[in-house]
C-alpha cells in the first residue's frame, strides 16, 4: 500500500518535471512603469511566420522599403531594389507583380520606388522615388495619372524631388514625404497641383544656444547649423483620416529632456498625429511622451541612444504602434499614449530583425518588413497572445463605453500581469463608478494615477466626514468647552493671586 | 536643559531675526548642542517628508528610498554651507567663529522644520484641488529660511545687508568650488591607487 503511494507520487513528480513543448520567444516583452523603469510583461504578440521573396517564388526582395495592407486585405510591397511592386493576396500568395505600366502606348517602369499607398477603390499610388514622381494605377494596372515635381514659387528650381512615402485622403488630396524636406508634408490637391507644405514640426529653441548665439559674430553664425524643423520619414493615415508622421532626427538630448520632464509638448515628439490643418493633436497623457524606449544606454554603447521611429501603424480608437529601427522593437500605445506593449528585438531569429523598416496590421496580426543585413528582405507575421488580445479588448471596451466588460478584461489582465498599471487604473475607474471609493484609491495607488487618486480620495474623505460627523462635532464641542472652563479657572486664580 | 532652552529660543528667533541672531551669539541664547539637535530634527523632517507625505503630493519612489542618502542630502549641504561660509568670511573680516556659523545656520533652517512637519500631516488629508495651499506653505518655509540665512549671515559677521547678500552668493559659488576640488581630489586618489595596483600586478605576475 505504502509502496503504491510512493510510486504514484514519484510518477506525478516525473510528469510535472517533464518539459512541455513550447516555442521560445526570442525577445522579452516589457512596459515602462510610472518611474520609467522597464517592467517585464507577458508577450503580447508571438512571431508565427516568416515570408521572403524566395519562398514566394518571385526571387529575393532587394531593399524592399515599404508595405501596405489595403482595405481588401491585399498586401503591397515596394520592392525598391527590384523596381517593382509585389501584390500578395490575404493567403500570402503572389497575385501580381507591377513592374511596368503602359502610358499613352508607351511602356514605363519604376526606378527605386520607396512608398506605396492603396485607396479604398484599390487604386495603387507609387512613390516612384528615382523618377521623382508619383504614379497612380488602377486595380487592373492601367495608368491613371502621374504627379510630378511640385511647381511653386516657394520651391527652388534646383530642388531634387524624391518622394519616399505618401497618403491620399478621401478628398483625393495627396500628402507626400520627400527626402530632404523639413517644412513638413507636401500637400497636393486632387488635381495633382502642389498646394502647400503642411504639418511642419514646431521648432524648439534651446535656451543656451539662443543665449550663446547673441555673442556670435556673423562668421560664426554662418557656420552654425540653423534651427530647422525635423524631417519626417514616414506617413500613415488612420481610419478617421488623421495623418500620423514619424521622424528619427530628434536629438538624444531632446528626447532625454522630454522624458525626464514627462513632456506633453508636441515639439519634441518622434511621432505626431496631424489634423487636416496640420496641427498636432496626438493626446500625450501617458506617464511618458511616446518616444519609444524611455530608458536606454547612452550613445557609444552597442544599440545605445534613442529609439529611431521609422513607421507607424494605426488601430481603432486612436491606438497606434510605432516601429523602432534601432532596437527592432514595436511600441503600442493607446489613444492617450499610455504604453500598452513593447515587443520585438534585434537578431537573426524568427521574431527579431536587423533593419526593420515597415510595420502594418492585417486584422489583428502585425506584419513587419525587415530589410535584413544585405537588403534580402523578409516579412515576419506576429499573432496576438491571449494576453495581448485581452489588453486590446479592454481598451476597445473602454472606448466603446462598455465599462463593465472593460473591468472584467482588466481583471483578467491582472491575472497574467500583476504589474500592469493600466489594468489597476481600469479597475480603479470601475470601483469609482460603483462608489467604492476606498477600493478605487487602492487601485489608483497601485497604478500610480495621482489625479484619479485625488478624485477618489476627495469623495472618500467626504464619506468619512459625513459618517463620523456626530463624533467629530462632539469632540470639537468638548474641546471648546474644556478650553473655555480652563481659561476661566486660571483667570480666576490670577485674580485671586 | 541647556539644549531645551536653546530649542525654545527658536520660536522667538524666527519672528525677530535681527534681535534674535544678535542675542543668539552675544547673550548665548543658543548653543552647539541645540544647533545639532536642530540639524538632526531637520534630517528627520526631511526623511518623514519623503516617506510620509500623502500619495498625491509624494513623487518619491518609496521602493528606492534610502535613509542614509536622505540624511546625507541634508547634512552634506549644511556642512558645505558652513565650511564655505567660514572660508569666505574669515577672508572678508567676518566676526563669527565657525561655531557661531554652525549655530546661526542651524537656527536659520528652523522654519523648514516648523512648517514642513505639520504639512506632512496636512498633505495626507487634502486633495489636488487644495494643493495650492500645500505648495504655498512649502515655498513659504523655504523663502523664510533663506531670509533668515541672509539676516543671520549679516548679524553674525556684522555685515551690511548688501554685503551679506553678496557673501551669500559667493558662498554658493564657494560650495561649487569645494565640490569640484573634492571630486578632483578623489579621482586623482583613485588614479594613484590604480597606478600602484597595476604596478604591483605587473611585478607580481612577472615573478
Amino acid at each position: 500500500m505504502k509502496l503504491r503511494k510512493y510510486l504514484i507520487f514519484t510518477l506525478l513528480i516525473l510528469v510535472l518535471l517533464t518539459s512541455t513543448a513550447y516555442a521560445e520567444i526570442p525577445y522579452s516583452s516589457y512596459t515602462y512603469d510610472y518611474w520609467g523603469n522597464p517592467v517585464p510583461a507577458p508577450a503580447p504578440y508571438v512571431p508565427t511566420r516568416l515570408i521572403d521573396g524566395t519562398s514566394l517564388g518571385i526571387g529575393a526582395f532587394n531593399n524592399a522599403s515599404d508595405m501596405f495592407v489595403s482595405s481588401a486585405g491585399k498586401i503591397y510591397i515596394a520592392d525598391t531594389g527590384n523596381n517593382r511592386i509585389v501584390v500578395l493576396n490575404d493567403k500570402w500568395e503572389v497575385e501580381r507583380i507591377v513592374d511596368k505600366f503602359e502610358r499613352n502606348g508607351e511602356e514605363q517602369t519604376f526606378k527605386a520606388p520607396q512608398g506605396v499607398f492603396i485607396t479604398d477603390e484599390e487604386h495603387l499610388y507609387v512613390a516612384d522615388t528615382g523618377n521623382g514622381r508619383i504614379v497612380e494605377l488602377d486595380e487592373n494596372n492601367n495608368f491613371v495619372r502621374e504627379i510630378g515635381k511640385p511647381v511653386n514659387e516657394i520651391i527652388p528650381a534646383d530642388f531634387e524631388y524624391k518622394p519616399t512615402a505618401l497618403v491620399v485622403d478621401r478628398a483625393k488630396r495627396l500628402y507626400v514625404v520627400a527626402a530632404g524636406v523639413n517644412q513638413g508634408l507636401m500637400e497636393f490637391d486632387s488635381e495633382g497641383n502642389f498646394r502647400t507644405y503642411m504639418g511642419a514640426p514646431r521648432v524648439s529653441v534651446n535656451m543656451y544656444l539662443y543665449f550663446i548665439r547673441l555673442f556670435y559674430t556673423e562668421e560664426m553664425l554662418a557656420r552654425t547649423t540653423d534651427f530647422v524643423p525635423t524631417e519626417y520619414n514616414n506617413v500613415k493615415m488612420d481610419e478617421d483620416g488623421f495623418i500620423y508622421v514619424t521622424t528619427s532626427t530628434i536629438s538624444v538630448y531632446d528626447i532625454q529632456g522630454a522624458v525626464s520632464a514627462r513632456s506633453t509638448d508636441d515639439r519634441v515628439s518622434p511621432v505626431r498625429k496631424l489634423n487636416p490643418t496640420g496641427k498636432d493633436i496626438l493626446r500625450r497623457r501617458g506617464y511618458f511622451p511616446p518616444v519609444g524606449d524611455v530608458q536606454f544606454y547612452s550613445r557609444g554603447y552597442a544599440e545605445g541612444g534613442q529609439s529611431l521611429l521609422v513607421d507607424v501603424c494605426t488601430d481603432k480608437y486612436g491606438i497606434y504602434s510605432v516601429l523602432d529601427n534601432k532596437r527592432g522593437r514595436i511600441f503600442t500605445y493607446d489613444g492617450d499614449s499610455n504604453i500598452l506593449f513593447i515587443f520585438g528585438g534585434r537578431g537573426n531569429r524568427l521574431g527579431t530583425f536587423n533593419n526593420p523598416v515597415a510595420l502594418d496590421k492585417i486584422g489583428e496580426n502585425f506584419i513587419v518588413l525587415d530589410k535584413s543585413v544585405s537588403g534580402y528582405g523578409q516579412i515576419t507575421v506576429f499573432e496576438p497572445t491571449d494576453y495581448g488580445r485581452l489588453v486590446l479588448q479592454a481598451v476597445y471596451y473602454h472606448n466603446e463605453g462598455k465599462y463593465d466588460e472593460a473591468t472584467a478584461c482588466w481583471e483578467e489582465v491582472l491575472k497574467y500581469n500583476a504589474n500592469s498599471e493600466l489594468a489597476y487604473i481600469g479597475m480603479g475607474k470601475a470601483a469609482l463608478d460603483q462608489d467604492d471609493f476606498y477600493t478605487a484609491m487602492k487601485y489608483f495607488r497601485l497604478g500610480n494615477k495621482r489625479d484619479y487618486y485625488s478624485k477618489a480620495f476627495k469623495l472618500y474623505r467626504k464619506e468619512v466626514l459625513s459618517r463620523y460627523f456626530g463624533i467629530i462635532a462632539a469632540v470639537i464641542l468638548l474641546l471648546a468647552v474644556g478650553i473655555y472652563i480652563r481659561t476661566k479657572r486660571t483667570g480666576r486664580r490670577e485674580v485671586e493671586a | 536643559m541647556e539644549v531645551l532652552r536653546g530649542l525654545r529660543y527658536v520660536t522667538y528667533l524666527i519672528f525677530h531675526p535681527f534681535n534674535g541672531f544678535w542675542d543668539l551669539k552675544h547673550e548665548k541664547r543658543g548653543n552647539l548642542g541645540s544647533a545639532l539637535v536642530l540639524v538632526a530634527l531637520l534630517s528627520i523632517t526631511y526623511i518623514l517628508r519623503r516617506q510620509a507625505t500623502g500619495f498625491i503630493f509624494n513623487t518619491v519612489n518609496l521602493l528606492q528610498l534610502n535613509i542614509m542618502v536622505e540624511i546625507l542630502s541634508v547634512v552634506l549641504p549644511f556642512l558645505l554651507w558652513c565650511i564655505s561660509n567660514w572660508c569666505l568670511t574669515t577672508l572678508m573680516d567676518g566676526e563669527g567663529s565657525f561655531k557661531d556659523i554652525v549655530i546661526t545656520t542651524a537656527y536659520a533652517l528652523s522654519p523648514l522644520i516648523l512648517i514642513n512637519l505639520p504639512m506632512i500631516l496636512v498633505s495626507n488629508v487634502i486633495t489636488v484641488d487644495e494643493g495650492a495651499f500645500y505648495y504655498f506653505f512649502i515655498s513659504l518655509s523655504t523663502v523664510w529660511a533663506a531670509g533668515l540665512m541672509l539676516v543671520g549671515t549679516s548679524v553674525v559677521h556684522q555685515y551690511s545687508m548688501t554685503k551679506a547678500f553678496l557673501t551669500c552668493i559667493c558662498i554658493i559659488i564657494g560650495i561649487g568650488l569645494i565640490i569640484f576640488i573634492g571630486l578632483l581630489f578623489f579621482s586623482l586618489l583613485q588614479q594613484i591607487f590604480w597606478f600602484i595596483w597595476t604596478v604591483y600586478q605587473e611585478i607580481s605576475l612577472r615573478f
